[in-house]
């Protein structure tokens, strides 16, 4: 028994890292632009398809896939970025339905370009299994764990010290004196835009090797990390890494435990209890209205 | 002058109760299209209560439904309520768990509307998983029908229409009411400044509260009907997420701060993407619906039938 919640916990830590990457691009948005894009969860997925229709037309490996993933996953993240710009009044509530809608065109065109079937990879090498002890991954999910954890230390890095960084920053805790600083909040947003796009292109590539797609999963992509984001509290880095290895462990143990069809439950259950009792989530700081 | 908006408004129910039986009763297929939007129109009528009236965004109203199918079918085949009857407990069902949401109204803006669109997952997690109440993914089949009652046969389609109509009209009539009583004028008040309105003694957490259950049951009624219009329910069917995305589509292409708006709206959505988009494209029709939404939100986000009503009275204007 001790084995199998130690696995469950293990396997929880390695899910839930990709699920931080897809969290980040989320919270970055949201920190500059006040917007939430209920499209990220679909542009997520656009990526892991392009994974899908590389691994199948050259049948190379779908990591190779990433730079393309990535820009696809930009391109999107652009146009996103260009429609919400276009919304003049009453933004914070429109972008949601505009992004929602762009939500269910990306999920409508998936489902016409690479049907409703479910997708994996056929990668060997991936799926291999490696141990540590009495500790089973795919060799896929312990390569992804590395370079998400990479890319969220990247991030932080980045926001710390570049200028941008710093710019995206100074744009999410006050976007009048930023600019009185010399800031342009709309290029700055465009870069946070950007950024998501790089994230949501490698968390579509990890989504595709170490786990199965189709196209109606992008909705409840953006509602996990929106419940990442929620758990972490808003502009903590470390609380959204946090925030998603304990959803990735909450589920891993539900499965284990329980059954794999309430592993969503878990997540929810677990998010509206942290909504009700803590407001700013667990590591936020206090959110002015 | 006050008798011509009379005499237009009885002639409209002429029509909508005599004339569209009598013209396209015939048309089996036509009728049940005109039913499914019809009850989309009232899911869109209650969403754009809880957008207008109540300055809330939901992405959860199938949530709602899903309850009010699921509680009126289950009191009916387990306890024998009469099916008129537990259509009313359908909508109280779904009210009660607009409750459990509640607490999220402190939320602003996104927030909220993101926490219902997570709890209406819960709920098509629970209809799924609680096998010995709902038969799980196996569904319930053979949800009675509408009774005959006068000798209206109320199971077939025309009597399915003149329920469902019925309905709607009945939800309209509720939010003018509510829109016109001091209800209405505290929550308009809300609108412009939530702060101010608090301190003049309107507690907005509860008005915004009634408003969710409002509309909660009203979503929740119009999933009651469906339930035994076509009897049977599957956890998939009553909480797709599609009784969420063609109301929105629907109330904002129609004018979502209007009445009449959102249920015009969802007859000419409703009726253009079944009659029309979905011959041309078979899988993934709604990608159009998708482009329609963020069009209106870019060019016309007040709605496409009071811009045309604007239009028609300047150019009345001009005439005169």
């Amino acid at each position: 028994m001790t084995d199998l919640i130690l696995q469950a916990l293990y396997s929880g830590i390695l899910t839930g890292s990709s699920y931080a990457l897809i969290a980040l691009g989320l919270a970055l948005v949201f920190g500059t632009m006040r917007i939430i894009n209920l499209a990220h969860g679909e542009m997520v997925l656009v990526a892991a398809y392009m994974a899908y229709t590389l691994e199948n037309a050259y049948q190379v490996n779908p990591l190779m896939a990433i730079p393309l993933a990535v820009i696809v996953a930009c391109m999107l993240s652009v146009i996103v970025n260009f429609l919400v710009n276009r919304i003049h009044h009453d933004r914070e509530l429109n972008s949601l339905i505009l992004t929602f809608g762009l939500g269910i065109m990306l999920t409508n065109a998936s489902q016409m370009i690479w049907k409703a079937d479910i997708r994996s990879t056929k990668s060997a090498w991936l799926q291999d299994a490696i141990s540590f002890g009495s500790l089973y991954s795919m060799k896929g999910e312990l390569l992804f764990f590395a370079v998400s954890l990479v890319l969220v230390g990247g991030v932080a890095w980045w926001l710390r010290a570049s200028w941008y960084g710093r710019a995206v920053r100074a744009v999410s805790s006050n976007r009048e004196a930023a600019k009185l600083m010399g800031i342009n909040p709309q290029r700055t947003e465009l870069v946070s835009f950007l950024v998501a796009g790089l994230l949501a292109g490698f968390a579509g590539v990890a989504l595709y090797c170490n786990s199965v797609i189709q196209p109606s999963l992008g909705g409840a992509l953006t509602v996990k990390a929106f419940i990442i984001t929620v758990l972490a509290g808003m502009g903590s880095i470390v609380g959204v890494l946090i925030g998603a290895l304990l959803i990735g462990i909450a589920e891993a143990l539900t499965t284990t435990l329980a059954s794999s069809a309430l592993q969503d439950l878990t997540g929810m259950l677990l998010f509206l209890l942290v909504l009700f009792v803590l407001p700013n989530g667990l590591f936020g700081t206090r959110r002015h209205d | 002058m006050t008798d011509r908006p009379r005499l237009v408004l009885i002639g409209l129910l002429i029509a909508l109760y005599a004339g569209v039986p009598m013209i396209l009763g015939g048309n089996l297929y036509l009728m049940s299209n005109i039913v499914a939007a019809l009850t989309i129109g009232g899911i869109a009528l209650a969403w754009a209560l809880l957008g207008n009236l109540g300055g809330m965004v939901s992405f959860g109203h199938a949530a709602f439904f899903g309850v009010g199918a699921y509680v009126s079918a289950l009191c009916v085949m387990k306890l024998g309520i009469p099916v008129f009857a537990a259509l009313l407990f359908g909508g109280i069902g779904a009210a009660f768990a607009s409750i459990l949401i509640a607490p999220a109204l402190r939320l602003r803006g996104p927030y909220f509307a993101l926490s219902v669109l997570a709890y209406a997952h819960i709920f098509r997690i629970i209809a799924t998983e609680w096998k010995g109440l709902t038969n799980g993914s196996g569904g319930l089949s053979s949800i009675p029908r509408f009774p005959e009652l006068f000798g209206v046969d109320f199971g077939s389609k025309v009597g399915s229409y003149l329920i469902v109509l019925t309905l709607v009209l009945l939800f309209a009539g509720i939010y003018h009411l509510v829109r016109r009583s001091d209800y209405g004028l505290a929550l308009r008040a809300m609108h412009d400044s939530e702060a101010a309105t608090r301190v003049v003694g309107v507690n907005s957490l509860v008005l915004k509260a009634l408003m969710l259950l409002l509309s909660a049951f009203m979503a929740g009624v119009m999933g009651a009907f469906n339930a035994h219009y076509i009897n049977f329910l599957e956890p998939d069917y009553a909480f797709s997420g599609l009784w969420t995305t063609l109301p929105i589509v629907a109330a904002i292409f129609g004018g979502y701060r209007t009445i009449v708006g959102p249920i015009v709206g969802a007859v000419v959505v409703y009726l253009v993407d079944q009659l029309i988009f979905k011959s041309l494209i078979a899988s993934g029709h709604q990608i159009i619906l998708g482009a329609l939404l963020i069009a209106m939100i870019l060019w016309s986000p007040g709605g496409l039938l009071p811009r045309m009503a604007g239009f028609f009275k300047r150019r009345r204007h001009a005439e005169a």
